[in-house]
């Protein structure tokens, strides 16, 4: 597979040969009898201020690719850049710093959230990390966070049940926010929420990502929301990416047949018109 | 798509409350539809719609108490449903209305065999020999397209995939040729091709089968996969119902336009998607005239004071929504009917 891009300072996060292989253990003594290759060689990168699509089926890798990256999991092979730094063999400690720049964004954000932490504690955390230490800093910060993804500084005393799916998707964005990050992994967050509440976080997200430089990797099944949100998409099957392309070279000239299945697969409304309300 | 008026279920003014100590949720509240025979049918809407209880109330397994069916009729064949003891019910689900549900893994018991769950189901509503029984549910399970079937009759849930756990799920439905399926999201949990595969599925079963299907979704891309015709609920009411190009090409009600206008898509990648602003309302608390005023752009004085009647717009294509809106004026059309 050619390479995408060549790592320049424009460059945030590139990806060059990923490898993840997971033991399969069998018997009494749980040798092990082979090797699951959940990642393999797999190579992208992301632009500031860009958002990349990782589209593909369940079990295909893309939530270990995420894992990868932000080093919950160690690779097995290839390299992770980020901002240019080599950071596939960073110790925890090393990574510490970095850490506070790579958030994620869950798909379900009622189990992403403690439910004995309110709102503001929850975020406070964060904030803390990123060295608001003054409470007096702390609790105007946190009042700007929820103001930002449209919820009011009034929820900081309350908790997760007391949410909506959709303000609870906020409240994720806020926590995930609270550490100025650069890059935010988006891993299906908005596949639990309904068309109207998918929506208003699509359009958050946007918001957030025009006012604040932000970078988004952006982990999907869906076509239409990925066609919506990414300038550029790869798409996974079996552990590799098997196409990656500009989303309207991909949704009009796709070359894999993966993808092809695909998108024959997705649903496509646009057949109608469009319609503004 | 067949177009006749004989309609197999038809269901008029239904409400179904859910009552507690402190209040009266209205889930399902006053919902007339049909469905005719060889039809697809969707029920469509966001979370707390109704959807779900309309589907249940018409096989019978809304929990009462707390539910309550407050009043209406469910005409199956021309028969009531509401009026038959629990005996009776028995006799015709499964039988002539068979349920597919969302979650196959937890509709389907671990401890048994996927061929005793199918074989039950036939023993229940049929006397059969035992030999009759294994080369039926074989037969079954070929037909939803499951390879090898003879070998998997032996095989529990968990040997199986979630497609292939759905497949099940819908052979268990066929069992006894019922008239009526009802599948209450039942691709939801499922990967995009592994969707389409059941649906086709779906297609190709109830034209071998003559069968009628109802189904219950939030997903407008199944509906267009699917439907023939549509209803669009909102808070416990019809907002539209039409066929499916008319909802899709021609639709009249404002939640039905915010909706489609919402879905976001690549042609609108770097435009803002519309947001319907607000949330849909506590089904204990539903705001008075049209539950849809609060959130409406459209909405006038009157939407706050009067239930709007189903408007119709072209050749049974209704809309709950008699406002009308002509070059900067808004005004209130009574229904002609």
């Amino acid at each position: 597979m050619t390479k995408l891009n060549h790592s320049s300072n424009t460059t945030i996060l590139e990806v060059d040969g990923l490898k993840k292989y997971f033991p399969i253990r069998r018997g009494f003594l749980k040798r092990i009898v082979g090797w699951q290759k959940a990642v393999e060689d797999v190579s992208f990168s992301i632009e500031r201020g860009n958002t990349l699509g990782l589209v593909g089926e369940s079990g295909c890798g893309k939530t270990t690719v995420a894992r990868l990256i932000l080093k919950l999991l160690e690779a097995d092979g290839g390299r992770i850049l980020f901002k240019g730094q080599n950071i596939t063999h960073l110790s925890d400690n090393e990574m510490k710093p970095l850490r506070k720049e790579m958030q994620m964004i869950f798909q379900d954000p009622y189990g992403s959230l403690n439910p004995k932490m309110s709102v503001g504690r929850t975020i406070a955390e964060g904030l803390r990390v990123a060295g608001f230490k003054a409470k007096s800093d702390l609790n105007e910060r946190l009042g700007d966070l929820l103001q930002l993804v449209g919820l009011s500084p009034s929820a900081a005393n309350r908790f997760p049940h007391e949410f909506s799916g959709g303000q609870r998707q906020r409240i994720g964005i806020a926590r995930a926010l609270s550490v100025q990050p650069k890059l935010i992994i988006c891993d299906e967050p908005v596949s639990a929420l309904d068309v109207s509440i998918q929506a208003q976080i699509l359009n958050l997200l946007k918001d957030l990502q025009d006012q604040l430089k932000l970078s988004y990797l952006f982990i999907s099944h869906d076509f239409n929301v990925v066609g919506y949100v990414c300038n550029y998409i790869a798409v996974m099957y079996k552990g590799q990416i098997v196409e990656h392309a500009p989303a309207d070279e991909l949704f009009e000239n796709p070359q894999h047949s993966y993808t092809r299945v695909l998108l024959a697969a997705a649903p496509d409304l646009e057949s109608g018109k469009q319609w503004a309300v | 798509m067949k177009q006749t008026n004989d309609s197999l279920l038809s269901v008029e003014d239904l409400r179904v409350y859910f009552r507690s100590d402190e209040e009266l949720s209205r889930a399902v509240d006053g919902i007339s539809f049909d469905v005719r025979r060889e039809e697809t049918v969707c029920l469509v809407g966001e979370s707390g719609c109704g959807k779900s209880v309309s589907a249940l109330s018409v096989i019978g397994l809304v929990p009462i108490p707390p539910g309550e069916i407050v009043s209406g009729k469910i005409l199956f064949d021309g028969q009531n449903l509401i009026d038959l003891d629990e005996e009776s019910m028995q006799r015709i689900r499964g039988n002539h209305i068979a349920m597919v549900f969302q979650e196959p893994l937890t509709s389907l018991n671990p401890v048994f065999t996927i061929g005793d769950q199918i074989a039950e189901a036939i023993r229940t509503h049929e006397p059969v020999s035992e030999k009759e029984l294994e080369s039926r549910c074989r037969q079954l399970l070929e037909n939803v397209g499951i390879p090898s079937a003879g070998e998997r009759l032996g095989d529990y849930p968990h040997h199986l995939s979630g497609g292939q756990r759905q497949r099940v799920m819908i052979a268990m439905a066929l069992a006894c040729n019922p008239d009526l399926i009802i599948a209450d999201e039942p691709t939801t949990a499922l990967d995009v091709t592994v969707q389409d595969q059941i649906l086709r599925l779906f297609d190709d079963l109830q034209k071998s089968h003559a069968m009628s299907v109802l189904y219950i979704t939030h997903d407008l891309g199944v509906v267009t996969a699917v439907a023939d015709r549509v209803y669009v609920m909102y808070a416990g009411v019809i907002a539209e119902e039409g066929t499916t190009p008319q909802i899709f090409e021609e639709p009249q009600h404002p939640y039905t336009r915010a909706l489609l206008a919402s879905l976001p898509s690549r042609r609108k990648r770097g435009q803002r998607l519309y947001s319907i602003p607000g949330s849909v309302p506590n089904p204990a608390y539903k705001p008075s005239g049209c539950p849809f005023h609060p959130r409406c752009e459209y909405a006038i004085q009157r939407c706050q004071e009067q239930y709007p009647k189903m408007c119709d717009y072209n050749d049974g294509h209704l809309a709950r929504c008699p406002v009308v809106y002509d070059g900067g004026t808004t005004s209130w059309c009574e229904p002609s009917a």
